[in-house]
């Protein structure tokens, strides 16, 4: 038998509701990746995106078929799985250091520890001196950038990201897209990253799945052959514009199919 | 300044009581109610009463508030008590709580539990439906993101349910506190010896209106006061919360 | 079927209640059956002793209420469109509102007498309060666009309050209306139980001065259903007059 993938989802399906009014989101998903790999997905809206990432955070069971961590099934959330949400899901009850500081304080923490790991992911996402402030207080790029950071300071082994840059302004997306890089090289984690947009899928993802239109399968996995560095000008790299384009095609066909 | 209305209103009664063209057996004058309560004060006569007022709504409230949010969200967490309680709120709902007061005078007799006891479950309803919704409305990404963050299933109530549902129930507790203040005032209106609701009842069955007029501002300057001094400690608590007032 | 499973939690309680007064664990006559307290409902409604006090409480109730509605309705569009109707007008209804009105009751008792002007005058009071705030916050926070399109299509000032405000302040009226509804119920009921004058306070009191719990009951749970009814077709009338109007919840 061949080693367990580290990931790997074998067989999913997922439905919502039942009778006449389901709807099938997901349909016969296989997918294996490997510790360390940086995965993004494309597909057009309301392929079930998110719902994949929710059946590998252990929020959903799938109906059909299983998903394996380091072969064992997933079932239910865990510290060890981050994940940043599409729509801004801090607490609003909690300050930033507060939220930052969350899933250290539920691992139990002290107090001093805590509030220097905090101030690292602070400096990180760069938030320093809105430590005291409620998610309210703070615009909507701001509030992603606390959800990043509060997603990376407990320290998961797989990062979940659901178009967790959607809601930024074009400069703003390029220094975090930056960031999130520098952090998978550096903490070596793997990465599971959703994005409508298909020049982020190239610039970060080491391997790209393209979905289908609704129910969602998977329409094809490219793995990127070359590297983009850190602060590189990807725009002037051929490679990079080739595969771009490919994949536009690709997602274009299936925003088609899914207006039909 | 927000108060000058208030002001010109309490001016205008005065100015009328002073021309003549109020009968004191009609209204006494504001300054004789004013003189009236400045002597209450002073002879300490008011005290007693107000303690006991005080000890009977607070007693109730503490009890209908305390049961209320624990109910609450146990109903929107628990199905088994959403099942078993939903239907029975249901049927409590419509009943005007003061009226449950004789019956209560004929089960826990006329002395303060009777009425604790009607002022606790006429917190409690407000309390337990504001709990309710605000628990069952809780984001399901808020659920989620504090159980990929460690919370564990059972923490959760504690760690995210309650404080999301905390501005709702802030607000069913605010109808609570005018509520208590209601029936507290009914089943002393109905029966008691004591209370700042028997004094009004005994001063205006004597007709000494001044008195009456006296207690009645008194009970009404205490109850603004708890609700603004509940809305600053809100404020200061839950400064998180953007409040539309 | 799904009826009955939804309302199973509450058949118990009365089983239980059956079967413990039936028993004789506790003195029926404080704690009668629940069979008994229909039968004595059933009674009271057959025999006619309780329709001139339901009567008088829902007169009552709904004449103050509909006093309230006359005078807060104009009123509190008054205050939403107007700088010195707000000013003298706001500050003294949001003072009042949490305030215990039912605390008048003696004052209203020396003024208006024992009987039902003394009671239709405290409900109107303290209906008031809900239906002026509720209409104000309403017509204050109507988007300016709706008078400027209607301004610009020659609207006058006046006919603007009934062509333009009160149609978009509808639904806060209404709102404030069905707390109003309660408020009616049970300031009848508590003025009727504290200074009598007819009325279905009046007979539970006096039930219980008698030592008839079985006809306190009955009372109560006819109050009860007054102010469920009155309730449901304010809801139903609501239904009706905003139809047009998007509710969100
Ligand atoms: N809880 C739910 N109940 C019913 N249907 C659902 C539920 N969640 C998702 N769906 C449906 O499943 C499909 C996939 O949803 P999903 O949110 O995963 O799409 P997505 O690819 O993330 O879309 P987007 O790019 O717009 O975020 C959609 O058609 C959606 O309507
Ligand atoms: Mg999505």
């Amino acid at each position: 038998m061949a080693a367990a993938a580290y990931l790997e989802m074998r067989g999913v399906a997922m439905r919502f509701g039942d009778g006449a009014q389901a709807v099938s989101a997901l349909d016969s998903i296989d997918l294996s990746i490997a510790e360390h790999e940086f995965v993004t997905i494309v597909g057009p809206s309301g392929c079930g995106k998110s719902t994949l990432l929710y059946l590998v955070g252990g929020f959903l069971r799938p109906t059909a078929g299983g998903v394996y961590l380091r072969g064992r099934g997933i079932d239910k959330p865990g510290p060890d799985r981050g994940i940043v949400f599409q729509r801004y899901s801090l607490f609003p009850w909690l300050t930033v250091r507060k939220n930052i500081g969350y899933g250290l304080e539920e691992k139990g923490v002290a107090r001093v520890e805590r509030d220097r790991i905090v101030g690292e992911y602070v400096r990180l996402v760069h938030l320093e001196g809105f430590e005291d402030r409620y998610p309210r207080e703070l615009s909507g790029g701001m509030q992603q950038r606390v959800a990043l950071a509060q997603t990376l300071a407990c320290q998961p082994d797989i990062l979940l990201m659901d178009e967790p840059f959607g809601a930024l302004d074009a400069q703003t997306r390029r220094i975090l897209q930056d960031e999130v890089r520098r952090i998978w090289r550096r903490d070596t984690k793997t990465v599971l990253f959703v994005t409508h947009d298909v020049e982020e899928a190239v610039a970060l993802g080491t391997r790209i799945v393209v979905m289908s239109a609704r129910p969602g399968r998977i329409k094809e996995v490219v793995t990127r052959g070359f590297d983009v560095a850190d602060g590189e000008e990807f725009e002037a790299n051929p490679a990079f514009a080739a595969l771009k384009l490919h994949i536009w095609r690709s997602v274009k066909e299936e925003v088609k199919a899914a207006r039909g | 300044m927000k108060m000058l209305p208030l002001a010109l209103l309490v001016g205008a009664w005065q100015a009328a009581a002073s021309a003549g063209l109020l009968p004191a057996s009609v209204l006494p004058s504001f300054w004789e109610v004013a003189a009236s309560l400045g002597g209450m004060l002073r002879s300490g006569e008011i005290l007693p009463h107000t303690a006991a007022s005080f000890g009977r709504a607070g007693a109730g409230f503490a009890l209908g508030v305390a049961g209320g949010v624990v109910l609450g969200l146990l109903m929107a967490r628990v199905r088994a008590v959403e099942r078993a309680i939903e239907p029975i709120l249901l049927l409590i709902y419509p009943v005007p709580k003061p009226a449950l007061i004789p019956l209560f005078m004929v089960w826990l007799g006329i002395g303060d539990f009777s009425k604790i006891a009607v002022i606790a479950l006429a917190c409690l309803v407000p309390v337990v439906i504001a709990a309710y919704n605000g628990a069952r409305s809780v984001d399901d990404m808020l659920i989620w993101s504090a159980r990929a963050r460690g919370t564990a299933q059972g923490r959760l109530l504690w760690r995210v349910v309650l404080p999301s549902a905390l501005p709702q129930i802030a607000a069913g507790v605010r109808t609570a506190i005018a509520v208590a203040i209601i029936v507290l005032v009914s089943s002393e209106f109905i029966s008691a010896e004591t209370g700042l609701g028997y004094l009004i009842f005994s001063y205006g069955g004597v007709g000494a209106d001044d008195a009456m007029l006296a207690v009645v501002i008194y009970l009404a300057v205490l109850g603004y006061a708890l609700d603004r001094a509940y809305l600053a400690g809100l404020r200061r608590l839950m400064s998180w919360h953007a409040f539309a007032h | 079927m799904r009826l009955l499973i939804r309302l199973g939690p509450v058949a118990l309680i009365v089983l239980a209640w059956e079967l413990v007064a039936r028993v004789g664990w506790v003195n029926p006559n404080v704690f009668p059956p629940v069979t008994d307290i229909v039968a004595r409902w059933l009674t009271v409604f057959l025999d006619g002793r309780i329709y001139a006090p339901l009567w008088e409480t829902l007169w009552r109730a709904l004449a103050g209420l509909a006093a309230a509605i006359a005078v807060g309705v104009p009123l509190g569009l008054l205050m939403g469109r107007t700088r010195w109707a707000e000013w003298f007008f706001a500050p003294l209804f949001s003072f009042g509102f949490p305030l215990p009105k039912i605390a008048l009751i003696p004052l209203y008792v020396h003024w208006f007498g024992l009987f039902s002007l003394s009671k239709v005058m405290l409900i109107f009071t303290d209906c008031l309060f809900p239906i002026v705030l509720f209409t104000y916050h309403g017509a204050r926070g109507l988007s300016p666009v709706y008078l400027w399109s209607a301004q610009s299509r020659g609207t006058g000032r006046l006919r603007m309050f009934w062509r333009v405000v009160l149609p978009l302040s509808l639904a806060s009226i209404y709102d404030g209306i069905q707390v109003a509804v309660v408020v009616a119920v049970l300031v009848a009921v508590v003025s009727e139980m504290v200074s009598g004058g007819g009325g279905l306070g009046e007979l539970m009191i006096r039930a219980y001065r008698f030592g008839d719990v079985r006809t306190a009951f009955a009372a109560l749970v006819t109050i009860s259903l007054i102010g469920y009814f009155l309730y449901r077709i304010a809801q139903w009338l609501r239904g009706i007059l905003l139809h047009w109007h998007v509710t969100e919840a």
